[in-house]
């Protein structure tokens, strides 16, 4: 397991306290798990996902992440509607361990009110907390 | 001084149930989950359990994992449960200590490979505390005793807070999981405590469930720093 100064956590995303990152590109906010929960999950073996066009609230869970070991829900960081879904996920669950940030994006959503993501932490803020 | 309570210190209240049907121990998970999630209830729960014969699908199935008819099954009197953890197709019997922790990893800081690893362990100390080398293998997540499956773990995370757990095989009928290949695995074997202590001691070893549970106490309480308060349940 990696150890927290090990855990790529880039500056141009925003952290939830679930562990799941956004980053805003436009209009359209981008969702994945982030280094530190494929680490801790381990190997990812398959990833339940929303319908495109399926609206909502912030902190509503929108899918899930399964490993080898654990089945672990996603929560949705922003309320809006899902525009795309990462279809490669689901031959490859896989990318959501070897790029978590990149191939292995997991949503899209148009957000109803953009300045949610204000509630959400940059790096060091989310770092403090991984460090308790 | 009476500087000495330390209320940061992790807490469980731990509870027998006996012999239980898994769907009723199934909702009492479910129901305390729920109230930790708007938390009713604060302290974290660990619930000891055996089941009467059931098979239970892991959160996408595996009932092609099923060697036998479900006909076969209804003859046999064992029972069929869908379930949203993690994993394949598995058998729980009488005979086999089940734990669920019903706990809040995210407030304690505890991680997710973190805490299936020390369910693992509790396992892995338990069998050593009996002399059987039991250990993780590459094939599969789960304790073994070099080949076959001892123990196996699944569980699930809701709002930061786990359910499900481990079950570990004691001494079961283990025919049943000649029915299924478990946990979608095939040319596995399972075995138990008891036959593995047959084939190196003829000394009796005491292999209640009062004994397991208590070294279950001991060792999830070690390993995750819990003070674990017992209860009988009700």
């Amino acid at each position: 397991m990696k150890e927290i100064s090990d855990l790529n956590l880039p500056e141009d995303v925003k952290y939830t306290k679930d562990h799941e990152w956004a980053k805003l590109d436009s209009d359209i906010v981008t969702i994945g798990i982030n280094d530190y929960a494929q680490d801790q999950l381990g190997e990812i073996v398959f990833v339940e996902l929303p319908e495109v066009g399926d609206t909502f609230s912030e902190g509503d869970e929108f899918g899930s992440v399964e490993s080898v070991k654990a089945v672990s829900e996603m929560y949705i960081p922003i309320s809006g509607e899902i525009t795309e879904i990462n279809e490669a996920l689901e031959d490859a669950p896989e990318l959501v361990n070897e790029s978590c940030y990149d191939s292995g994006w997991i949503i899209k959503v148009k957000p109803a009110d953009v300045s949610e993501l204000d509630n959400l932490m940059d790096k060091p803020a989310y770092l403090d907390m991984l460090k308790g | 001084m009476p500087e000495r309570l330390n209320l940061s210190k992790r807490c469980a209240v731990f509870m027998d149930l006996g012999l239980l049907k898994y769907s009723t121990a199934l909702d009492l998970q479910i129901q305390t989950l729920q109230s930790k999630i708007n938390k009713s209830v604060k302290e974290d729960r660990i619930f000891f359990v055996e089941h009467p014969s059931v098979f239970t699908l892991g959160k996408r199935g595996g009932e092609e994992n099923l060697v036998v008819s479900r006909d076969f099954l209804t003859a046999k009197n064992v029972d069929f449960v869908q379930t949203d953890r993690g994993g394949n197709i598995t058998y729980h019997g009488p005979g086999q200590a089940v734990m669920y922790p019903i706990v809040d990893l995210e407030k304690n800081k505890i991680g997710v490979k973190d805490f299936v690893h020390g369910l693992e362990e509790i396992m892995k100390r338990t069998a050593m505390d009996y002399n059987i080398d039991a250990d993780r293998n590459l094939k599969n997540h789960g304790i073994w005793v070099k080949n076959s499956k001892i123990g196996s773990v699944g569980i699930s995370i809701k709002r930061g807070i786990s359910f499900h757990g481990f079950a570990m095989n004691i001494n079961p009928d283990l025919k049943p999981f000649s029915w299924i290949n478990p946990c979608g695995l095939t040319d596995i074997s399972m075995t138990s405590l008891e036959k593995e202590i047959r084939k190196s001691s003829t000394n009796n070893y005491d292999l209640s469930m009062e004994r397991i549970k208590n070294t279950f106490i001991k060792y999830f309480s070690s390993i995750f720093s819990y003070s674990i308060i017992k209860t009988n349940a009700n």
